[in-house]
Formats: C-alpha cells, sequence, structure tokens
C-alpha cells in the first residue's frame, strides 16, 4: 500500500501526472477514486474489493477524466487487458497513459464483500486467471499474493446449458432477457464499448428495437455479444453492473471459449497481438462454410 | 414524392414459363410511389429499352426498377438507357425474378407471388437511391509483367509496341522460360528456340522495355492506374552494368557438376552459370549455394578460397559482397504471366499430393520426365540432340511414354487435365523415331485429347506415320529389372495384362503453378482456386482479368496451357492494358465504402480487414485547427465495393453507397408489409 502511495504522490508532485485513478474506501466498499493531490495518496487503497475495471476511464470519450490531465491507472491484469484493448483499437497512445500495475490474487464478486476470498466470494473470472502480474505496465507495486481459491462455477454453468436442447436453452435465455429493461448499464460499464454513437442509438434506420421488448432486447444483447467476441476481456462489469441481474458473464465466457477453438485466440494484454477479426491465417476453421 | 417506373421482362419464355408477367404489372402499378408499370417480351432488346427512356421522359419518372434478370446481366444496360433519358444510372436497379424466380420455381402462382414481393423490395430500395456520380482517377501508363517466359514476354512486347512503357520482372537470371527448354513444339514441330529468341532479344533492345532480371516482386502497393511495385533485385554477385558477357567467369569456374536446372538435371553447369547460350540478359549469376568460396565461408573458414571467377574477370563486375536490393517502379496496370511447374513425382511431396512412387522415377535413372526428354532431344542439350538414356549413355530401342501422370487423378491430389501432355507425348514419339529409326515408341494414355488447329492431325501423323504404337490403360508399376525397364500396364481395350521390357520411360506429368504463387496472390489481393491456378473473373466473359481492377492473368498461371493459348492470353492482357491506358482518367463505378466521419472512432477494424488497402488515416481537428482525432477515410479509387469494412465498424460509421443501411433496411421491411 505505501508503494503505491508514494508512487502516486511521486508522480502527483513531478507533475508527471494529472490524475492518479485507483480504488479508495467508500461507504459501500471499495469505489474508485481520482487523486489530483498529493495529500489525497493516502486515501488510495488495494485489496480483494478493488473489483472495478479502471480501464473504463481511459475511454477517450469521457471528457470529465479527460480534464483533468495525463492519468495514471491503476491496474490489475484484466484490467491491462482492457487497456491494451484500447491501444489495439487505436482508442489510446501508449505515450498517453501511465500504467501502475498491481499484483493481484484475485477479487470478490462485487465491493461490499468482506475482502477475505472464498470458494463463494470469489469472482468467477479469476478462475484461470494468466495475469496475476500484469506486464503491460510503468510501474509495478505490491506484494505477490497467494493464488485466489478456485471456483470453476462459469464453466459449469456453460457446460450445464450446453447439454440443454435449443428449445431448453431458448427458454432459459428468454426469461433472462425479458428482464432487461435496456437501461444500457452494461454498455456503460463496458471498457471496450467506446463507440461515439452505439449502434442501439441508431435510427436511420432503426437496427434495433430500443423499447424494452424481447424481440429488440434479443436483438441487442446479440449484437453486444457479436461486438465483444475475440475482445472481451471477461472483467465482468457488464453483470455487475445490471441491475435486474442478467448473467452477461455466461455470454462473454462462452463466447471466449468459442474464440479460442475457433481461431485459437485468448485476449491477451500485449496489445501487438491482433485481434481475432483483422487476423488472418491460413488455417483458421472453415466448418461453417460447409 | 417518388416517382418510380417498373418494367417487367418476360425474357422470351424465360420469366414468363412461370411468372405471371400481367399480373406482376399489375400489383407493382397500385404499390405506393409507382407512376408507371409495364411489361414487354425482351426488356433488355432496343424496342424494350426505348420504353424505359420513353416512360422517362414522359412520367419524370425518379426511379426505375427493371424486373427481369440478375444485375451482373443487364444493369449496365438499363442504367445506360436511364442515363440516356437524363436520369442518374444510380437510380435505377434491377429486381431479379429469373435466377432468383422463374428459373427455380415450378409453381406458377407461387412464383408470381415471389415476383412480386422481390419487385416491391427494390422498388423500397429505389426510393432511397441517391443519385451518385462516377469516379474519375489518374492513371500511370507503365505496366508491370511479372514473369518472363513466353506469356510474359509476348505481353511484354505487346504493350511496349502500344506505346506504353512496361516493366518486366524475372525471377531466374534469363528469360525465356519453360518455352526455352522445349526441343521443338507441336503441332508443327518447330525449333522452340528458333522462334522464341528472337523475341527475348526484342524484349532487351525494346526502348520502352525495362527488365528486372533475377528479380522478385516484394510488395505492391495502391490501386488500379496507381500501382506502387517494390522489386526486390536478388544478389546475383555480378556487377549488370559492367559485365559483357564474355564467359570468362564460366570458364573459371572449378564446379562445374552442378546439375543443370535449364537441362532438368540430366546436364550439368558451374557455379557461376548462364543458364544457356542464348540467356537474355546474357550476364552470369553466382549459384552462392553451390560456390566453392560461399560454401567455405558456411563452413566457418575465414580465409577466402577459391575466387577464381573474380581473378577471370576482366571488367571486375565480380561482387562476392552484393547484397539483394529493392527499386520502386511506379505502374499503373500489373500483367501476371508466372507459368507452372512440372508436378515433381518423386518421393517428397507437398501437403495434398502423394506422389508416384511405383513409378519408380528418382529411383531408376532411367525413367525420366517430359522436360528430361525436351533436353535430351534438343540440338542444345547435354546430348547435342541425340536420344541417350541417363543411366550408360545408350541409345535406348523401346521408349514407353506414359500419360497423365498426375493429372486426371483424383485420388492423388490433381483432378484436372493437364492439357498438353497429349500433344507432347506425340511430339516426343515422333522426335524419338526420327532420331531412333528402328527404334519403338510405346505410348499409355486414357484418352486423347487433341482439340486444337491442326491437333489432331498431329496424333493421328506420330501413330499413322511415325508408328507410335498407342495402348489404351493405364500403368501399375514401372521398376528397374537387370539392363531393362520393366512397365506394367494394363490395355482397357484388350482387356489384358501389358508387360514392356523398356529402355526407357518418359513420364507426362502434371503440370502445377509456379511455387509461392499463393504469397504472390496474397501481395497482389487476388484469388487462386484449391490448386493454385489464379483465378479469372469470369470464366467466360472476362478471363483474362482478375477479382482485383489494373491486376490481369496471362498463360498458365491461371490453368494449364499451350504455348498458342499463353500467347493469345498475352495478347489479350496487353489488349485490356492498352485499353485502360487509352484515358487519362479511369472512370469507376461510385458504389465504394463510404466512412460517416462524425461517428467513426477511429478503431480501424476497417483497416485490418480490407483486403484492398483502402482505408486511409484522416485527422479531425476542432474549431480552432487543433487535432482532436483520427478517423478512417475510404480511398473511393482503390476501394472495390466489397463491403467487408460496413460488416466489421462496429458503430456502423461504413455504408456503400447504393446499398446503404436504408435501402437493405427498405428492402427487408418491404418483404413484411405489404
Amino acid at each position: 500500500m505505501k508503494e503505491l502511495r508514494d508512487l502516486t504522490r511521486k508522480l502527483l508532485a513531478d507533475g508527471d501526472a494529472g490524475v492518479v485513478i485507483g480504488w479508495e474506501e467508500g461507504r459501500r466498499g471499495a469505489r474508485p477514486a481520482f487523486i489530483t493531490t498529493p495529500d489525497d495518496a493516502d486515501k488510495l487503497i488495494f485489496d480483494a474489493r478493488c473489483v472495478h475495471n479502471l480501464a473504463n476511464y481511459l475511454n477517450p470519450r469521457k471528457p470529465q477524466v479527460k480534464a483533468l490531465g495525463k492519468p495514471a491507472v491503476v491496474v490489475k491484469g484484466c484490467d491491462a487487458k482492457a487497456v491494451a484493448g484500447l491501444l489495439r483499437e487505436a482508442q489510446l497512445t501508449r505515450d498517453r497513459v501511465i500504467l501502475i500495475g498491481v499484483r493481484c490474487g484475485g477479487v470478490v464478486q462485487t465491493p461490499e464483500m468482506p475482502a477475505e476470498l472464498t470458494e463463494a466470494t470469489v469472482a468467477t473470472r479469476c478462475y484461470g486467471c494468466d495475469v496475476r502480474e500484469p506486464k503491460l505496465v510503468d510501474h509495478l507495486v505490491g506484494d505477490a499474493r497467494p493464488e485466489p481459491p478456485v471456483t470453476a462455477a462459469l464453466d459449469r454453468r456453460i457446460a450445464e446449458l450446453d447439454a440443454l436442447s435449443p428449445r431448453e436453452r431458448w427458454q432459459f435465455w428468454t426469461s433472462q432477457l425479458a428482464k432487461c429493461t435496456r437501461c444500457h448499464a452494461c454498455r456503460q460499464a463496458c471498457p471496450l464499448c467506446h463507440c461515439e454513437r452505439c449502434i442501439t442509438d441508431k435510427t436511420q434506420p432503426q437496427w434495433i428495437e430500443s423499447s424494452s421488448h424481447l424481440r429488440g432486447n434479443f436483438a441487442w444483447h446479440l449484437t453486444r455479444a457479436q461486438h465483444l467476441a475475440g475482445r472481451c476481456v471477461g472483467c465482468g462489469e457488464c453483470e455487475r453492473a445490471c441491475p435486474v441481474g442478467i448473467p452477461l458473464s455466461l455470454i462473454n465466457r462462452k463466447l471466449q471459449l468459442v474464440v479460442k477453438d475457433l481461431f485459437d485466440y485468448t485476449v491477451t494484454d500485449d496489445p501487438e497481438v491482433p485481434a481475432p477479426i483483422g487476423a488472418y491465417a491460413v488455417d483458421d476453421k472453415q466448418e461453417f462454410i460447409e | 414524392m417518388a416517382r418510380i417506373g417498373v418494367f417487367v421482362c418476360h425474357c422470351g419464355e424465360n420469366i414468363a414459363r412461370t411468372v405471371d408477367c400481367a399480373r406482376v404489372v399489375e400489383e407493382l402499378k397500385s404499390h405506393p410511389g409507382v407512376v408507371h408499370s409495364e411489361d414487354y417480351k425482351y426488356m433488355c432488346s432496343d424496342p424494350g429499352q426505348a420504353l424505359v427512356r420513353k416512360a422517362i421522359e414522359e412520367n419524370d419518372l425518379t426511379g426505375v426498377v427493371v424486373c427481369a434478370c440478375s444485375p451482373h446481366m443487364h444493369e449496365k444496360t438499363f442504367r445506360g438507357a436511364a442515363a440516356k433519358a437524363g436520369l442518374n444510372p444510380f437510380l435505377c436497379e434491377m429486381a431479379n425474378i429469373r435466377e432468383h424466380c422463374s428459373w427455380i420455381h415450378e409453381d406458377r402462382g407461387e412464383a408470381t407471388d415471389k415476383a412480386i414481393d422481390i419487385g416491391r423490395t427494390i422498388i423500397e430500395k429505389v426510393k432511397h437511391n441517391v443519385p451518385l456520380e462516377t469516379i474519375r482517377i489518374p492513371v500511370t501508363k507503365r505496366a508491370l509483367v511479372i514473369g518472363g517466359g513466353i506469356a510474359g514476354i509476348q505481353a511484354a512486347l505487346d504493350i511496349a509496341d502500344g506505346g506504353a512503357e512496361v516493366v518486366l520482372v524475372e525471377k531466374e537470371s534469363s528469360i525465356g522460360g519453360h518455352m526455352s527448354q522445349l526441343s521443338e513444339t507441336f503441332p508443327t514441330l518447330d525449333c522452340s528456340q528458333c522462334i522464341l529468341t528472337p523475341r527475348m532479344v526484342e524484349v532487351l533492345q525494346h526502348p520502352r522495355i525495362k527488365l528486372h532480371s533475377y528479380s522478385e516482386l516484394e510488395s505492391l502497393e495502391g490501386y488500379i492506374g496507381n500501382f506502387k511495385a517494390t522489386i526486390r533485385k536478388k544478389a546475383r554477385s555480378v556487377d549488370e552494368d559492367l559485365c559483357n558477357g564474355c564467359g570468362d567467369c564460366q570458364a573459371a569456374c572449378p564446379s562445374r557438376k552442378i546439375p543443370s536446372e535449364f537441362d532438368a538435371g540430366i546436364g550439368k553447369r558451374s557455379a557461376i552459370y548462364v543458364p544457356f547460350p542464348q540467356a537474355v540478359p546474357n550476364i552470369p549469376v553466382l549459384d552462392r549455394v553451390n560456390c566453392t568460396r560461399f560454401k567455405a565461408k558456411r563452413k566457418g573458414i575465414e580465409k577466402d578460397v577459391c575466387g577464381k571467377c573474380q581473378e577471370a574477370c576482366l571488367k571486375g563486375a565480380i561482387d562476392y559482397e552484393q547484397e539483394d536490393s529493392f527499386v520502386t517502379e511506379d505502374v499503373g496496370a500489373v500483367v501476371v504471366a508466372t507459368g507452372f511447374q512440372l508436378y515433381s513425382i518423386g518421393r517428397d511431396q507437398p501437403a495434398g499430393l502423394k506422389g508416384y512412387g511405383e513409378y519408380g522415377y528418382g529411383d531408376v535413372p532411367d525413367v525420366i520426365d517430359g522436360m528430361q526428354f525436351e533436353r535430351l532431344a534438343s540440338a542444345s542439350g547435354p546430348t547435342g540432340g541425340e536420344i541417350l538414356r541417363p543411366s550408360d549413355g545408350k541409345p535406348p530401342k523401346t521408349v514407353v511414354f506414359v500419360q497423365c501422370v498426375g493429372s486426371r487423378d483424383p485420388e492423388k491430389g490433381i483432378p484436372y487435365c493437364s492439357k498438353i501432355c497429349c500433344m507432347y507425348t506425340a511430339k516426343h514419339t515422333m522426335l524419338y523415331k526420327h532420331k531412333v529409326h528402328d527404334g519403338k515408341a510405346i505410348v499409355f494414355y486414357m484418352d486423347i485429347r487433341a482439340g486444337g488447329k491442326g491437333y489432331d492431325e498431329f496424333t493421328r501423323r506420330a501413330i499413322e506415320d511415325d508408328g507410335a504404337q498407342y495402348v489404351r490403360g493405364r500403368v501399375s508399376r514401372i521398376y528397374r529389372d537387370g539392363d531393362v525397364v520393366k512397365v506394367w500396364g494394363f490395355d482397357t481395350l484388350s482387356g489384358e495384362q501389358v508387360v514392356v521390357d523398356a529402355d526407357m520411360v518418359v513420364l507426362a506429368t502434371a503440370m502445377r503453378p509456379q511455387p509461392g504463387i499463393a504469397e504472390l496472390a496474397q501481395k497482389l489481393s487476388i484469388s487462386y482456386d484449391e490448386h493454385g491456378f489464379i483465378n479469372e473473373a469470369h470464366p467466360k466473359l472476362r478471363p483474362v482479368e482478375t477479382n482485383t481492377a489494373g491486376v490481369f492473368i496471362a498463360g498458365a498461371c491461371q490453368a494449364p496451357r499451350d504455348i498458342p493459348e499463353s500467347v493469345a492470353m498475352a495478347s489479350a492482357t496487353a489488349a485490356k492494358v492498352l485499353g485502360l491506358f487509352s484515358a487519362d482518367e479511369l472512370e469507376r463505378e461510385p458504389t465504394v465504402a463510404l466512412v460517416n466521419e462524425q461517428t467513426c472512432i477511429g478503431c480501424f477494424s476497417c483497416e485490418q480487414v480490407c483486403p484492398y488497402g483502402a482505408i486511409e488515416h484522416v485527422d479531425v481537428c476542432d474549431v480552432e485547427g487543433h487535432v482532436c482525432g483520427v478517423v478512417a477515410r475510404v480511398n473511393p479509387g482503390v476501394c472495390q465495393g466489397c463491403g467487408t469494412c460496413v460488416a466489421v465498424c462496429p458503430s456502423k460509421s461504413v455504408e456503400l453507397q447504393g446499398f446503404t443501411d436504408e435501402q437493405i433496411y427498405a428492402e427487408i421491411n418491404a418483404l413484411g408489409s405489404w
């Protein structure tokens, strides 16, 4: 912790960064913090409750963050993958952000949970994490943390759904997506949903109905999933933001598995590795053509 | 307010047989926005087009829908007619009620209903059409020809004679290609080199042809009329400007036992060499793989060894330190004439091919392929034109020729016919019989395919005048038995097994595309088929064009071709290239992609997927002129209108002109609305 706070103080005092984005103690657990003066550096914390993906604040279309000056962002490994995504998609240049990596031992599902990780509280995305020490960083702070408890709940649930008949699966997703109120919190929370004008806001023509109706809901969630295929870093922010509890991580994780199978691609924190939609390999599977 | 005219074509009986055209006219007459509707037996005929023109003028139409065939067929025709009547041609659309309807349905009632629906979708689309203007782009009147075989030579000469400049790139040290290796040519038996070498010299001396030999295309950027080609000039270790082609280096070279590629491996050459005496340019190349000096270097010997060629060269042209160099050439068109390679039937096979181990090629010295026989028969070959078998140098008294080795054998990976083998095998039997009068020529064949001017007469001549013995059947095994080569075959006409004690066997192996063709195709953004032959834009109507505008194909890179066909194709490409160069500006269809720069977020997913490199980066400035972002812009000269960027754009900020979201949406909506 001291290491992080000292670094923050230095970055702000030296004028290297205009703002350091990290986490602080809030009324309901950890919450994002925007530190702009060295004196506030001691507010910063990092523990298993720091679930938020702060890469979201690097979206070039967030003027209120831009106004604070050059950002330094505290990133976990999964957050660094999102930063890599922004770099890959030309939404950010590496020299315009300072990345403070933290060694992560897994996080809990929501920031208000106690910081102790158990099999019941650990976030599903921490299963199989390959970036517990982020590589895409300017500074790396904190000590190595122990492995989080293992939970394969997400993959188990996907296997269960895959085992259903198409009709049963349709019923499951109908019941889930019927709940959607089209508040688009999933989109706002996603660090990689960075379009100026989202396709669901396009009205001429209106491809996706915007009212809360099963037909439009399906169109929206299918489109959202397709747009994130091969890009989603699996940070789970969309699911956490959803006020009606749609299990979006199931869709995101399933897509990760499909992309892995079809293109042998896993989202990485190396911005130089092209996303599968823009990469051509001679041995790409083409079974869908036959 | 839309004023649409609908024109329903009977296409003779093609549409009218299954679609009630009168009912289509009647139903569409009452579609909102339609002010005119009529049918005619042949709308594409002159009187048919006159109807369209008349209706546009009389009714002041704002859009035209022709319910007829595929837009591929007659869109141009009707857009032309619309333009003549003063309507922007892009306000005219085809509703395909032939390929998409009448040809594929039987029930007249249902087919008519569907034709009406198709008509409605296009009417709704046309309401959203906007006038588009033809795109004009400048053109560089200079052509790049890749490959200096007979096709490339012909294309280069024809283009240069037509007044345009040509850059000819040949990967070997001399132009000439496979034709220069041949002994005689069918069906006239004229000497291959005698007719080819004057053309080669012409290339060298032509004031408008620039030859890069021992060079390869490194990359191609740009678009039709405006390509930039980067050419890799491979290090030949000889200074092209200093060398006068005296041949002293070749005479001085002590490494003289290297199998000659030009002689198909049966002759020998030195390490520094010109492939054949008539080579163009007559500048040797040093084969660094086999050169003693370079071999020693690779072994780690510090001291310079040999150097005999450098000592012998009075001009000081030998440069051991030479490295690959690059030149860029601005060109407006590209002709691909990379030719073929022979199917290597030995043990080592590329993926998907099995080879012919049972024929003993590579193991039995007297089993050779067609090109090796050409070199044996050639007056400039290693035997001086005497037919002598490789094992003991004796004249073979019985020679078996096996056709279709590799070709027409899907089991072994090549289903296509190589086309030239029937003819060259007949030629081989004649060349053999003319030189070995008491010899016996036996040909195993599947079918004799001799379509072509004077071709069948030629094979008849081989059989009837020169006594070649043709056995219809395939050969199962070839092996060495003491002094003879045993050939086991089957005569399907007599139903008997045939065993021949041959002195030599000649295998007519299949034609395959050149190695590296896939990489070249990718550099040029052109497609190739499952075998690696370059795809033409249309198998019948655009045989020398590719799917990339400004890139043309000639010769055996497209499919197995003989010399007359390759030359004809080459001249055809020259006509296409000169046609392209005839105007100072090119006209392009405006159905290209357009970026909405207001909503583009500059993620450049479009750039990653664009097969034509049409996406450019454009700075966006704020009111004070400061750069505040970068967005994508489509270069309309490069864009081919494929629409891949439209599909990949996450914010739907790219649209294809003539196929905008609004148009497509209107089409889809029309299906459910009436």
